[in-house]
């Protein structure tokens, strides 16, 4: 009996769903012991801390692609928003002078225009059903275009105070026995309620069950009634305000506005969110994953040097991760598909 | 009263219906008879809000209208099933049932208990029980047939129209979704089947009206119809049910051979032969393992143990190209999407599987024998085309079956398999695609037909199989092979 | 003669994407030459794009062989700096100055590149027809790793200072027309050729039209993909070594904007699913189109990244004018009698 597992066996909002899930879980146990094994300075309060300070901002990236994933598309100028709402948001606040202690300014305004870049995503992909790879490869380029050439190439490092000191704040702070400062950020908190949120979203509201119907057969989802256009178009642009909020957030964590920052970083993330268990034709997905895989990944590349890996060679360690982690993605996908095709044809004899 | 009064609709120049009039009564089981080109697919989508008439107007629930929109069709209780259900595959049964409702309200959350509460209330006025909780592509094909049922019932249906319903359905499904169908007329709710399995239209249908060239040709009770004259009314000729099956002579080889292959789960221990210029055909129930013996004979599927041979060479299968390398050509079930490449032109589509015979030494194609090539096939199976660039959409189905059977027939194959070979294809193509197929076995070809469609095999078969769960049953030959005994032994 | 040429313009002409091709790319020569003549209608500007515009229609070419299966080749940029980066290491560490056998040694390791490029493609090959992971996945991931092999093997660094025989390959011309232009037409006959005449070629059609007929059709699918992804890897590896030739450098991540660009090029050129000779034109003229606009941009002192800015919008607006385009067709259809109803 190999049924998908039936959602009788899930109550409410059960953290683990799939036995993807737990495997990935277990995955990051397993290495983090190994780490640990070949260098102890691994086994230390600070590790679980700084990773998670690194994989909070890929966090809630991932967790917009997720939704865009799940709905049966791919965007890959996610992270382009991010940044151009980032900078952009430093570059009017400098500008107009706006009230530099103030953090909710800041993330309001990166919203909004994360929002906007998002809604020519909408346009595009929900009003003129242009494929969704392409569509967002031709706004990547646009919106990169746009923002190098119109509001700004020049690094900016004397960001808003509000911002800048909030890249400090700590929910805990716990000396280690190596003497150094083991900082748990605050950023946790709210992250964890927008991905709890989320998942309730997805789980609970017409609009996250619409995205799930879109994903699994769009054109049966529009003979039931949905609104599949609008549905499309507000996924684009809620993933871009999250983005627009994600890149606010980077640039305040990093104490810096780059333009030039975040662009690649896209193929990470959408193998973080692959990893978690969402399908790349779209339909299948979970928050819980999404946040296991970008930890997973977080934690190998934040632990290379510790695993033995030379700097030089930390992007081809990335690589060859991405590459494993997609293939068993593929080959989990294929025996999914194998197993419900024996199963019907059991019954049906 | 549900139904239609004079509707005309026209598509540029071309008639698509004219003047027709159906009337249909709520707990009425009626049958929609036509061909492909007949018209009734245009009817349907006029009265489901997809399409707008010309002119006339459509009945329901004894109102008129004009036109109608999609939404204004379902809130009048009409509802389509299409073949592939449309349903949501990772969606579970209780969501694939409510959600439509939720849609309708316009709710903004979901509540997962009532709408697991509605989806069983829709069940159990079925009288069918199933996991709720389960997601819709973990569910046999009955199943998901019975969920979309229960949708359309959640959604108020009062004329529910089903398209070619029992395609994918084993006897016993078949019997349960009649069984379900009385149950809605008892409640009032009218089902119209689009069918052209004429023995399945009498034995569930009241009513019938049958549609040929966009008007009604027929209409009536079924128990003044006879098959004959359902056949007559949808093509206008009188049907030759003469048998074309190929004289074999006695001395023919024997050109495959098949030992014992099973395939757990699948098959089990099948065995026969087929001698040149022999045409066997295989049917049983769907589900039987008909199909998946005719895919494990050209390497689709994996045989367990077992051999297969053909002109005495045991063949390893490593895939599709293991068989066509043996000479084992395949006419798949579903044309559109396995047979044909549908864009491209038909020249392209004859030449699919012969493409590494044309090219020489160097990797390069010979044009000039490849235009031969096409031309001779196309005029040799009668393909009705002005340009063999056109691409394959512009031809009919029957046309387009011709096509992927050039496509096998240019590979001189020692055997042709052929699954399903004339479903969808107009009565008038289904005579002239067995003719063809006869004369290639007089040509010394080996047939295997696998096919539900009884009538075909009586015509054109030396031999039947008969395959029951998995496993070959009782042999049918010459004289012995005619429609009762067939169906009786189906049924057994 | 005359009747091949006669034959070639008509059904060049007759691809009807391609016609609207060459009106843009006269529209495009005409409003930079009205723009800026002094700078734009200079031979030196020709000269300079004709160098400029193979390298990156090769990678285009590369991508447009992936996506006549439909699938995509995102790691094409990173196959080509992998591959130039072999060849340029060889080549600086084997010649010294005044060596005697230079030729020798240029062509061992020009092979050694190509090689280099070919293993790459297949390896994406394997990854996508043998494993089963789609394009985007698959190149999205290599991409990563191959470029991180660039980077890992030299430590981030470039390398300079290659042997001025080959560095003369890639600026020299030949009978007036440079060498990489040379070598971008005989690539693309190759590749028109072998879409168009040869057996694997007309199978990779098939595959990129139904993949599931391809198979029931007895087509090779696994071999026709592996086929496609080596061979975009060994037209990066050429767009790499010409890239080195004429840069004198072999660079980990150079060019990696290039990759949009290549998309670009291939939708504004066509990807014709039938074939066709126009394909390959198509992709070559979108590719002089694309240089046209960078050189008038630079012209115009815009910066790159409007440029790139506007590589984007092309790559947006052509797409949603297809779409108005075949929504127009469908509806002379629907005018038409349909075929079952």
């Amino acid at each position: 009996m190999s049924y998908i597992t039936p959602l009788s066996q899930r109550k409410g909002l059960q953290l683990f769903g799939s036995p993807n899930e737990l495997f990935l879980l277990g995955a990051i146990v397993v290495l983090s012991l190994v780490i640990g094994l070949n260098n102890s300075v691994f086994f230390s309060i600070a590790t679980p801390f700084d990773l998670l300070r690194s994989s909070l901002i890929e966090i809630l990236f991932a967790l917009g692609l997720l939704i865009v994933l799940v709905s049966g598309g791919i965007d890959i100028s996610f992270p382009i928003i991010g940044i151009f709402a980032g900078y952009t948001t430093v570059v009017i606040m400098l500008r107009f002078e706006l009230d530099t202690y103030s953090l909710i300014i800041p993330l309001i305004l990166a919203a909004i225009v994360g929002a906007i870049l998002g809604s020519i995503n909408a346009l595009l992909i929900a009003g003129f059903g242009l494929p969704t790879l392409i569509a967002t490869l031709g706004t990547a380029g646009m919106f990169r275009g746009f923002l190098l050439s119109y509001v700004g190439s020049v690094y900016i490092a004397n960001i808003p105070l509000g911002l800048d000191e909030f890249s400090t704040a700590d929910l805990l702070s716990v000396e280690t026995s190596a003497g150094t400062l083991a900082r748990l950020h605050v950023l946790v908190i709210p992250i964890l309620i927008l991905a709890i949120a989320l998942a309730w979203m997805m789980r609970r509201t017409m609009f996250g069950r619409t995205i799930f119907a879109i994903g699994g057969n769009e054109e049966s989802a529009r003979r039931m009634g949905m609104n599949v256009r609008w549905t499309k178009a507000r996924i684009y642009m809620l993933v871009g305000a999250i983005s627009g909020v994600a890149g606010i957030l980077y640039v305040s964590l990093q104490r810096k506005a780059d333009p030039y920052d975040l662009a690649g970083t896209e193929l990470e993330i959408i193998a973080a969110v692959v990893l978690g268990g969402a399908s790349i034709m779209g339909g299948y997905g979970t928050v819980t994953g999404t946040i296991l895989g970008v930890l997973l990944i977080n934690l190998i590349k934040d632990n290379l040097i510790l695993l033995g890996v030379p700097g030089s060679w930390q992007r081809a360690a990335v690589g060859l991760m991405l590459l494993i982690g997609v293939i068993a993605q593929a080959v989990a996908d294929k025996r999914r598909m194998k197993q419900t095709v024996t199963v019907a044809e059991e019954d049906s004899q | 009263m549900f139904g239609t009064k004079n509707i005309s609709k026209a598509f540029g120049g071309a008639v698509a219906l004219a003047d027709v009039s159906f009337s249909v009564e709520p707990g009425e089981i009626h049958c929609l008879a036509g061909e492909n080109g007949s018209g009734k697919s245009t009817l349907i989508k006029i009265m489901s809000g997809v399409e707008t008439a010309d002119s006339g107007s459509i009945v329901l629930n004894g109102e008129e209208f004009r036109s109608l929109s999609p939404r204004e069709a379902v809130a009048h209780g009409v509802q389509v099933i299409f073949q592939d259900f449309s349903l949501i595959p990772n969606l579970t049964v209780a969501e694939n049932i409510a959600l439509s409702t939720d849609v309708l309200e316009r709710r903004k959350l979901v509540n997962p208990k009532r709408n697991r509460e509605i989806a069983q209330k829709a069940l159990d006025r079925m009288g069918v029980s199933m996991d709720l909780d389960a997601t819709v592509q973990s569910i046999p094909v009955s199943s998901k047939q019975l969920v979309a049922i229960a949708r359309a019932l959640n959604q108020g249906v009062k004329i529910l129209f089903m398209d070619e319903a029992t395609t994918a359905l084993t006897r016993k499904e078949i019997d349960h979704l009649f069984g379900i169908v009385h149950g809605l007329r008892d409640r009032g709710v009218a089902t119209v089947f689009v069918s052209h399995k004429l023995d399945e239209v009498q034995e569930i249908a009241q009513r019938i009206t049958i549609l040929r060239n966009g008007s009604v040709t027929a209409e009536g009770d079924i128990k003044d119809f006879d098959r004959k004259a359902i056949a007559r009314a949808m093509t206008g000729q009188e049907v030759n049910e003469v048998r074309l099956a190929p004289a074999v002579p006695d001395n023919a080889p024997t050109v495959l051979e098949v030992d014992s292959i099973s395939s757990p789960g699948r098959f089990r221990d099948v065995s026969f032969s087929v001698k040149a210029g022999e045409v066997v055909g295989i049917t049983g129930l769907l589900g039987s393992g008909r199909s998946e013996i005719a895919e494990a004979l050209f390497g689709m599927t994996k045989i367990h143990s077992g051999t297969v041979s053909v002109n005495g060479t045991p063949i390893s299968f490593t895939g599709p190209r293991s068989a066509v390398a043996a000479g084992i050509g395949y006419v798949p079930q579903d044309r559109l999407t396995q047979g044909l490449f549908l864009h491209q032109p038909i020249a392209k589509n004859v030449l699919a599987a012969a493409i590494e015979r044309f090219v020489g030494p160097l990797g390069f194609v010979k044009a000039k024998s490849i235009r031969e090539t096409v031309t001779n096939w196309i005029s040799d199976l009668k393909i009705k085309t002005t340009d063999p660039q056109n691409p394959a959409t512009s031809l009919s189905g029957g046309n387009q079956q011709r096509v992927v059977l050039a496509k096998w027939l240019a590979m001189s194959p020692s055997v042709l398999i052929l699954n399903g070979p004339t479903v969808g294809v107009d009565i008038g193509s289904k005579r002239d695609i067995l003719e063809i197929i006869r004369q290639k076995a007089l040509d010394g070809m080996a047939v295997v037909i696998v096919s539900d469609d009884i009538p075909e095999i009586v015509q054109i078969a030396n031999r039947v199989l008969i395959v029951h769960q998995g496993e070959t049953g009782a042999e049918f030959e010459g004289a012995a092979i005619e429609e009762t005994s067939l169906y009786k032994e189906l049924a057994a | 003669m005359k009747d091949i040429s006669q034959n070639l313009v008509k059904s060049l002409l007759s691809d009807r994407k391609l016609t609207q091709l060459i009106i843009v790319a006269v529209i495009v020569f005409a409003t930079f030459s009205i723009l800026v003549p002094e700078l734009f209608l200079t031979p030196r500007n020709f000269v300079s794009m004709a160098f400029q515009i193979p390298e990156i229609a090769l990678l285009a070419l590369g991508v447009m062989l992936a996506m006549l299966t439909a699938g995509i080749d995102l790691s094409v940029v990173s196959m080509s700096n992998l591959a130039a980066l072999s060849t340029a290491y060889l080549l600086v560490t084997q010649v010294s100055e005044g060596d005697g056998n230079v030729y020798v040694w240029i062509v061992i390791t020009i092979a050694v590149g190509i090689f280099v490029g070919l293993v790459a493609g297949l390896a994406n090959g394997l990854i996508i027809a043998g494993i089963g992971v789609t394009p985007i996945l698959a190149t999205l991931a290599t991409l990563t790793l191959y470029n991180g092999i660039a980077v890992g093997v030299r430590n981030g660094q470039s390398i300079i200072g290659l042997p001025e025989e080959f560095v003369a390959i890639g600026n020299s011309s030949l009978w007036g027309i440079p060498m990489p232009m040379v070598i971008l037409l005989v690539a693309g006959v190759g590749v028109a050729i072998f879409i168009n005449k040869t057996g694997l070629g007309m199978q990779s059609i098939l595959v990129g039209a139904n993949q599931d007929a391809a198979k029931y059709s007895g087509i090779n699918v696994k071999k026709v993909l592996l086929m496609t992804y080596t061979l975009s890897g060994g037209l990066s590896a050429l767009a790499g070594l010409i890239i080195a030739s004429r840069s004198a450098s072999a660079n980990p991540d150079y060019g990696s904007s290039y990759v949009l660009l290549a998309i670009v090029i291939v939708v504004l050129g066509g990807v014709n699913p039938y074939g066709g000779f126009g394909t390959v034109t198509g992709v070559i003229l979108a590719t002089a189109v694309l240089q046209m606009v960078a050189s008038g941009f630079n012209a115009l002192r815009f910066s790159q990244f409007f440029y790139q800015l506007a590589q984007g919008f092309v790559l947006v607006a052509v797409m949603v004018l297809n779409v108005y385009v075949d929504k127009r067709r469908m509806a002379r259809k629907k005018l038409k009698a349909p075929k079952e109803s």
